[in-house]
This record gives structure tokens, sequence and C-alpha cells, in this order.
């Protein structure tokens, strides 16, 4: 029963309803150890799995465990099943490491915190829950990590629940990501409903041998296209792309730990993986894929777009994300898969290690994230700078660091693609210059960021500025890991081109690695990758120069002049283009009036007035009839006593009824009364065939025929008679002579 | 003479017996009125003994005869005591049983 | 058809009209009375008619005790408890639910009419038809009713003497006085 890959996302949630129920009884330490120890627990064994276990499974397959036999309904059978093969334990390995990392972490910067055991507890249950989406073989399975991350994420963004603006971003995040989930939902009926199962590896089997699923749904495309799309919609709303972003800039009123573990390493890389994940469905609609990697790459430059005038620490960080995460998208989009995950995976690290040091920096800076207010901290945090330094580099695609790589994995994919058929095939070099636009824009921001913090003069107030000061070693030493893994990560994904200078042939590590699971890597030519890879370092280096010019050491002349200029258009950005503001005009206000409505309406009206008052009124009439009958008058009683007797006598003193068998055969009637209780020659029968009153046929027995004289509907009456008791019972019947 | 008449005087003196437990006011008519009706029980008793010459249906008459005189005893000490505290006994003012 | 073998004497059909009609007339009379003592002086004439129909049917214990307990402790008992509340009855039928009482009344009556149809018709059956020699010689005496009682029916007559203790327990205490600042009661 306690197998090894139940034990991944159990251990975690286990800890998290320990830490739950018993927490308080603890010390701080104890309960730090205790999450750290349960995730950690959870890295060791999916490491342990990863390496060992897929070793030694079936080529391709995975290791896949039957944890227990849910529901079957009709011929629908779901089962809590587990599947570990490379994707999913690659994942794994991300989500438990880095969790293990923001543990140690948020020893160190949450310990003024007086909700200690609930912060870990919550950010157990999320790790919990991620492991279960990632692991999970059925798409219900996948539903419940997803639901279940979705809730991990509401309770840490509302951690602090006491101030309303947090509240309200959870509640923010949590319905965005509710609309998200209608579409997934929709995406697994489809999927079932065309396959008739909902395991996800008799999906995919389904969908590479074409068939059910490329077979036409609606406006001419397969069921794969539509399935596709609306399981991107849940992506969209998990991994915040157009149009359901926007509640990720919002959930960074949220403790920072959790901002880097859950909105840049792991939950919003969950519509990612489940993209991937059905890749074999998405082959077969490369229009889906087209979609896909559209509002991947428009997403990744509009996010970029918008962090050039973020003014907050980690909002910045969060548009990042957003933009990234459309990198990621184009790269599914362009069927590049192992490119896409590549990218995830050095995502990970250097967007972990920069959200960590915006904490150390915010520590320092007292709580603050306002960049206009900061400036110069390189002195002040040495080992921050550092970290901060290297993950910078890596996210702008600085050649040798991780991003680098993983950023052309991508930008490969989107030139070189051909799964594109007819008509389509300019969406890859579309994407493919949007995407270099981004990485631009994306080069431009992050270095306005690090020089408006790091260089230059402080720009802080006197006294904030007296308390700078260096983190604590427990939170330093996640983040230089996480430095190593940035640069490291990289080469886990090292190009052909590259790999050929160094004897190695053939596929990037990262690529064989996945290939069981996603596919074989697209071919890229090595011309296009030298030529990529050369676009981008210039991309690269020109937006780290462009935001040098503008912000090396604070502001400077350009970047005021630029601003008086065109305030506009700086207002636009800084406004994140109002993009809330037109949700909230074009669906949220139209909403709350409906709402008003139903409550007035139907609430007020209908149910209180109609439904409820309606019942009690009706309760209160019923009681008040009955109460007639409580007199408490004995001699009323006695009457009704009298009268239900008497009812009882009449009851039982007339002639039972009989069976009543009536035989037509022309104008020929026979009626026959069979009896059960025949009273034993006290009855007379009398049968009235012709309507007149009088009976016709009279007699002891129960028996009587007659002819009639033509076609008609005629009644036929019977009359028993009891003569001893002296009672009579009457029975008519209706019969059609043809 | 005939069994059957003396049923049929048995049934009549229970039906006014019922009558007057169910339309009179005082409640010492209703008493009286209940004896009526015992009375008829002990008399179809008595004539189904005599016609079966079984004189269980005496004991039994004896029995319901003794029962009808603690019933009247019990029934008018209430009856008394009802009336000490409404100082009436017009069944249409007593009706404590519904509250 | 009869309980007779021959045909009931003169004598005897006389007295069984005028016992019949004794017992119907005073029962009606009692039953419709405004002055409940003289409902109470019906009441008696009908319990000693009533006697006199049981010696009729040979059961001369009864019709004895009929005259003892009945019109004499029963009514003594009655009168005591008129005698208390002696109010006249301005309109002796009760208000309150006439029309379902009525009803009641016309139930019962349907009920009668029910059973007396019945019995009519079946008058020639065994049990109201049987020989009129009395089956034993001292049929319905004291001797002969007292054997059973002491034998077959000793438990129900021991019995009965439970209930009437717990019948004159009942009737002293319901008739005390309920506050001794009442000054002994009404009586």
């Amino acid at each position: 029963m306690f197998s090894r890959l139940l034990m991944i996302p159990l251990v975690p949630l286990l800890g998290a309803a320990y830490l739950i129920l018993f927490g308080r009884r603890h010390s701080r330490a104890a309960v730090q150890t205790i999450a750290t120890l349960a995730v950690f627990a959870s890295c060791v064994i999916s490491t342990d799995a990863f390496f060992f276990g897929l070793r030694d499974s079936a080529h391709g397959g995975g290791i896949s465990e039957l944890v227990y036999s849910w529901f079957s309904a009709g011929n629908v059978v779901v089962d809590l099943s587990l599947r570990m093969d490379a994707l999913s334990g690659l994942l794994c390995l991300v989500v438990t490491f880095i969790g293990t990392l923001i543990h140690v972490y948020s020893a160190g910067y949450m310990a003024h915190e007086e909700d200690y055991p609930r912060f870990f507890a919550y950010l157990n249950l999320f790790c919990g829950a991620m492991l279960i989406l990632v692991l999970g073989d059925s798409l219900p399975v996948v539903f419940i990590g997803w639901e279940g991350v979705g809730l991990a994420s509401y309770l840490l963004i509302g951690f602090w629940y006491k101030e309303h603006a947090n509240a309200s971003a959870g509640k923010k995040a949590f319905i965005t990501n509710r609309i998200g989930d209608f579409g997934f939902l929709i995406g697994m009926f489809l999927l079932f409903r065309a396959t008739g199962t909902l395991d996800i590896p008799a999906i995919l089997d389904s969908a590479k041998s074409g068939g059910v699923l490329a077979a036409p749904l609606w406006l001419g495309q397969p069921v794969a296209f539509w399935a596709g799309v609306f399981l991107f919609l849940g992506a969209a709303g998990k991994s915040a792309q157009i149009p359901l972003y926007v509640w990720l800039p919002d959930a960074m009123a949220g403790p920072t730990p959790v901002s880097a573990l859950i909105h840049a390493a792991t939950m919003v890389t969950a519509g990612v993986y489940l993209v991937a994940r059905m890749s074999a469905v998405y082959m077969l609609a490369p229009a889906a894929l087209a979609i896909v990697a559209i509002v991947g790459a428009l997403t990744a430059l509009f996010a970029a777009i918008i962090g050039f005038a973020q003014n907050d620490f980690k909002k910045v960080l969060a548009y990042s994300t957003v933009s990234q995460l459309g990198f990621m998208f184009v790269g599914v989009g362009t069927g590049n898969f192992a490119g896409c995950i590549f990218h995830l995976f050095t995502h990970a690290f250097f967007k972990a290690g920069l959200f960590l040091c915006a904490g150390s920096v915010m520590h320092a800076m007292s709580g603050s994230g306002d960049i206009t207010k900061m400036g110069g901290l390189a002195a002040r945090l040495p080992w921050t700078t550092r970290v901060f330094q290297i993950c910078w580099l890596a996210i702008c695609g600085v050649p040798i660091f991780s991003g680098f790589f993983s950023k052309d994995a991508i930008l490969d994919g989107a030139f070189a693609t051909e799964i594109y058929g007819h008509g389509l095939t300019w969406v890859g070099p579309l994407v493919g210059g949007l995407l270099l636009l981004a990485a631009f824009g994306t080069a431009f921001y992050m270095s306005r960021l690090y020089f408006l913090v790091f260089s230059g003069p402080c720009r802080a107030d006197e006294h904030v500025e007296h308390h700078i000061h260096e983190s604590p070693a427990s939170m330093v030493f996640p983040l230089v890991v996480l430095a190593a893994g940035a640069v490291l990560a990289g080469f886990a994904g090292i190009p052909p081109a590259i790999r050929e200078l160094f004897g190695k042939y053939g596929e990037s590590t990262m690529a064989v690695w996945l290939e069981p699971a996603v596919g074989a890597p697209l071919e890229v030519s090595h011309r296009t990758e030298w030529l990529v890879m050369g676009f981008a370092t210039v991309v690269a280096l020109g937006g780290i120069g462009l935001a040098y010019v503008f912000f090396g050491g604070g502001y400077r002349a350009p970047a005021r002049a630029f601003a008086k200029k065109m305030p506009g258009l700086v207002a636009l950005a800084r406004d994140k283009f109002r993009v809330d503001e037109l949700y909230a005009a074009i669906i949220i206000r139209p909403l709350q009036a409906l709402c008003r409505i139903v409550f007035l309406v139907i609430d007020r009206i209908v149910i209180d007035k109609i439904l409820i008052g309606g019942w009690a009124f009706l309760a209160d009439l019923g009681g008040r009839i009955c109460r007639f009958v409580q007199v408490g008058d004995v001699q009323r009683y006695l009457a009704v006593f009298a009268i239900g007797f008497a009812v009882l006598v009449w009851v039982a003193a007339r002639p039972a009824a009989p069976d009543v068998q009536i035989v037509i055969e022309g104008n020929n009637v026979a009626v026959q009364l069979v009896d059960a209780e025949a009273d034993g020659g006290n009855l007379t029968y009398g049968f009235d065939f012709d309507g007149d009153g009088t009976p016709d046929r009279m007699g002891p027995t129960p028996l009587a025929r007659w002819i009639y004289g033509g076609p008609d509907r005629y009644t036929i009456t019977i009359t028993i008679r009891d003569e001893r008791w002296h009672t009579q019972r009457t029975i008519k019947r209706d019969i059609e002579i043809r | 003479m005939p069994g059957y008449l003396y049923i049929l005087v048995s049934l009549a003196l229970f039906f006014i017996g019922t009558t007057g437990v169910l339309l009179r006011r005082n409640a010492l008519f209703v008493l009286m009125s209940l004896e009526l009706q015992l009375g008829a029980g002990s008399l179809a008793l008595l004539t189904f003994a005599r016609g079966l010459g079984d004189q269980k249906g005496h004991v039994v008459a004896f029995f319901l005869m003794a029962l009808a005189a603690a019933e009247a005893a019990v029934g008018l000490a209430v009856v008394v005591s009802v009336y000490r505290t409404n100082k009436t006994i017009d069944l249409d003012g007593v009706n404590e049983l519904r509250n | 058809m009869n309980l007779m073998l021959h045909a009931p004497s003169q004598l005897e059909k006389v007295a069984f009209m005028a016992l019949a009609a004794g017992v119907l007339g005073f029962a009606l009379v009692t039953v419709t009375r405004k002055s409940a003592v003289g409902a109470l002086m019906a009441l008696v004439g009908a319990f000693c008619a009533l006697a006199g129909l049981y010696a009729t049917l040979s059961a001369h214990f009864l019709a004895v005790l009929q005259i003892l307990v009945y019109a004499g402790a029963i009514m003594v008992l009655f009168i005591f408890a008129v005698m208390i509340m002696n109010r006249d009855e301005d309109n002796p039928i009760a208000l309150r639910g006439l029309f379902l009482r009525a009803t009641g009344v016309i139930a019962t009556g349907y009920v009668f009419y029910r059973a007396a149809w019945i019995v009519v018709r079946e008058r020639q059956t065994d049990v109201l038809s049987t020989a009129s020699t009395l089956p034993i010689p001292d049929y319905g005496t004291v001797a002969s009713v007292g054997r059973i009682l002491f034998t077959d029916f000793l438990f129900p007559f021991e019995a009965i003497s439970l209930l009437l203790l717990a019948a004159v327990v009942g009737g002293v205490l319901l008739s005390r006085p309920s506050r001794p600042s009442d000054g002994g009661g009404a009586i």
C-alpha cells in the first residue's frame, strides 16, 4: 500500500495536516523542521525514483502506480493512479528541490510572523497538491492537484488576510483560475466523449494512432483542436496568459517566499505542464498549437512592455514571470516540447532566485518594495547582489548562463518548426520575431530593475537607509544554491551545434531525457541555431545597454526626457494598459449589477416572501384547520369515533369488489365476475346491459350473457346485492362493440 | 320470547344511551346515559347466554356491574371536583383538555 | 324461531312487552328531561324494568343484583351528586360542535339499523332460538352462577375487589377539598 510514488505527494500533505492540527504546540524551530523535512523527504524519494526507478522501467513508460480504485460509473473507471515518467519526474524534482530551498528561506524571512505554523502548513499543502498534479495519471487526478494548488495559492496570497487588499488579491486569483478551470473541464469532457476514457496514457495512445481524436467536431476542426483550445484556456488561467493573467501581479500581495515558489517556479508552470503532457493530442491539431503560440508570444511582449514602467520590485518580477511563461507557451505552441520544458527548468531557478533576492532587498528596506526609493544596495547587500546579478544575466539570455540556452531552444523551435501545415507556416517566424522583441524587452526591464536598485546613490529615506543590512544565513543559503542552479542548469540543454564543438553528437541531454514522454525534439539546422544564438545575444546585450543608458546608476537624463516627452505612454505601461479597469467595466460591474437584481428579486421576493412565507402560511393554515379537531371535548371525540365506526361498518358490509371479465365476440357479450370470497349464496347479481335502469339479468350466478343490436358504445351496470346485510355495490363498465 | 326481540331492545337502548352521551350538556346526564349503555350491553350478554345455555355471560355481566359501580363512583367524584373549581358542570364551558 | 319449543304464553308476551316498553320509555325520559332529579327517577325506573327483563331471561341472580347495585347503590350516588349540584338545565342540549355530534348520533343510528337488519334476518339461527327448557335446572340462580364465579372465574372475582378498592380510594381522593383553607368543601 505505501508505494514509492504515493509517498512523494503524501509526505508533504501529511506534514500540512499535522501542522494545521498541532502546529501551535511546537516551537518555531520544530515547525520549520517538520515542514522542510517533509518536502526534503519528497525530494529524496523523487530523486531516487527519477534516477533509479525510471532506468529500470519499461522504455518510455515510466513507473506507474495504482494507489486507489476510486469509482466507476457505467463505462467510466477512474482510479487514483500516479505515474512518473521523464516529464513528471523532472517536474517533481524541480518542485521538491526548489520547495525545500524556499522552506529554508522562509524560516528566516517569516521569523517575525505570528502565524508561523499556518504558513508552513500551507506551503506543505501546496507542495503536496502540486505533486499530485504532476504525478497524476488520469485527468481527474490532475484536476484534483490543479484545484489543490489553486486553493493553496488562494490561502497563501491572502495569508495576511487581515489586510483587505490581500484577501481581495487571493479572491481574484481564485476566481480567475476558476474561469480557466471551466476550460479545463470542457477539454476533459471533450476528450472523454471522444475516447471514452480519462486515463492519460490511454488518451495519448489514442491520439498517436489518430482516429477518434482527429474526427471533426465543429467548424471543421477535429476533436483534438477543441480539446486543446479548452485545455489551453485552463492553462492560461493557471499560467497567467492573456486574458487571464490579471491575478498574478496582484498575487504579489502574499509573502515573498510564496511568490517565489508558487508564482514563479511551480504553480504557474502547471499550465505549461498540462499542454506538454497532452502533446500527442495537440500534435493532431496544429491550429490549436498556433493559437497557443500566438497567445504566448503576445503575452510575452505585452507583459514585457508593462514591466518597463512598474515601480514595485515584485511587480516587475511578476510581469516578468508572465512574460517568460509566454515564452514557454511559444515553446509548446511550436511543437518544441523539450525546449519549453527546458526553459521551465531554468526559469524555475533564476526566477525563484530573483524573487528571493526581492525578499532579501525588501527585508533590508524595512518591507518596502518601491524601487524609486532604492539604489546603491550593491555595497550594503553583497550576497544578495551577487545572486541577483547571476540570475539577472540568466534571464536576459547572456551567453553561458542558463537562460541563454533555454531561450535559444525556444527561439530555435519557433523559427525551425514544421508542424504547421497549410496556411499557417507564417506562425513560426511571426512568434519568433515577437519573442525576439520580448527578449529585448526582458533584458531592458530587468536591467532597469538592477540598475535602479543596486547601482548608483541611494535614494531611500534616512531612517530606512540606516537599517539596510544583509539577510541572515538561512536566507542567503538558498539564494546561493539557486544562483548556482541558474548557472549550471543551462548545461543540461546545450544545443547540438555547440555540442558538436566538443565532440559530442546528437541532441541535448534534456531533449534526450524527455523524449520518451514528449516525443522527438525538433530538427533544427545548425545554421538556424547559430543565427538564433547570434540574434539573441545581440538582443540581450542591446537591452542591457539601453537600460544602462536610461538608468545606469539611477534615473538618468534620457529616462527623464522620455518620461517628459511621452507621459501618456509611460502612464499606460505603468497602469498595465488599464486591463483591470477594462475587465471591471465590461465584466465585473455588469455581473455585480446582475447579482444585485437577482438578489433583490429572487432572494427577497421569491424566496423570502413567496417560498418561505408561503410555506409558513400554509403550515399555519394547516395547523389552524387541524386545531379544530383538538378541542378537548370528549363528546366531539366520541362523535368522531361513532362516525368512524359507522364508516367501517359500511365498508365491511358491502359485497367484496369482484374481478370483472368481459368477453366480446361480435355482438355477444359475456360478463363474468370472479370473486375471491363468494359469500355462500347470499349475493344476488343484477346486470343491466341496455342502460335503461332495470336489470336485464338477475340471479345468484355471477355470469350473464347478452346480445347487442349493433356496434355502439354501451355501459354495463352490475349490481351486487347482499341480502343478509341489505347492502349493495354497483359497478359500471364501458364497452364498445365494433 | 324470541331472542331477536331482546337484541333489538338492547340495540335500541344502546342507541338512546348514545344519544344522551353525545348530545347532553350536563356532565351528570352524560354519566347517566353511560349507565344506560352499559345496561344495554348486559342485556345482550344475557340474551346470548340464555340462547347458548352458558352461564359465562352471567359472570361477565356480573363483572360489568362491578365495573359500572366503580366507574360511577370515580366519575361522580371527578364531576364534583370539577364543579368545585369551576362552579359549573356545564360542558360547554368546561373544556380543560384543550389547554 | 323462539326461545321456547312452545309458543309463548300470553303472560309471557305481555310481560315482555310491558317490560321492554318500560325500559325504552324510561330511558327516553332520562335522556330528555330538563331536571336532573326527574331524569334520575326515570333512570331508576329503567333499571327496574331492565331487571325484570333479566328475570324473563332466567338470569335471576343478575336481576336481583341489578336492583341492588344499580337501582340501589349507584342511583344513590347519583342522587347525592345531584343534590350537591342541583341546577336545572335551561337548554339541555350542548351547542358547541352540535353538527358534528348530531352526525355522530346519525352514524350510530346507521349502525343500529344495520345490526337490526341482520338480527331480524337471522332470527331463525340457533343462537337466537334455543329450547326454552333450561339447560340446567338451576340456570341463572345464585348458587349456579356463584359456583362458576368461585371456580372458573376466581381470579377475576378477586381482582374485581382490587378494582373496587381503587375506585374507593380514587373517589375519596378526588372529592377531598383541594385547599386546607377551603373550609372543608361544599359538602
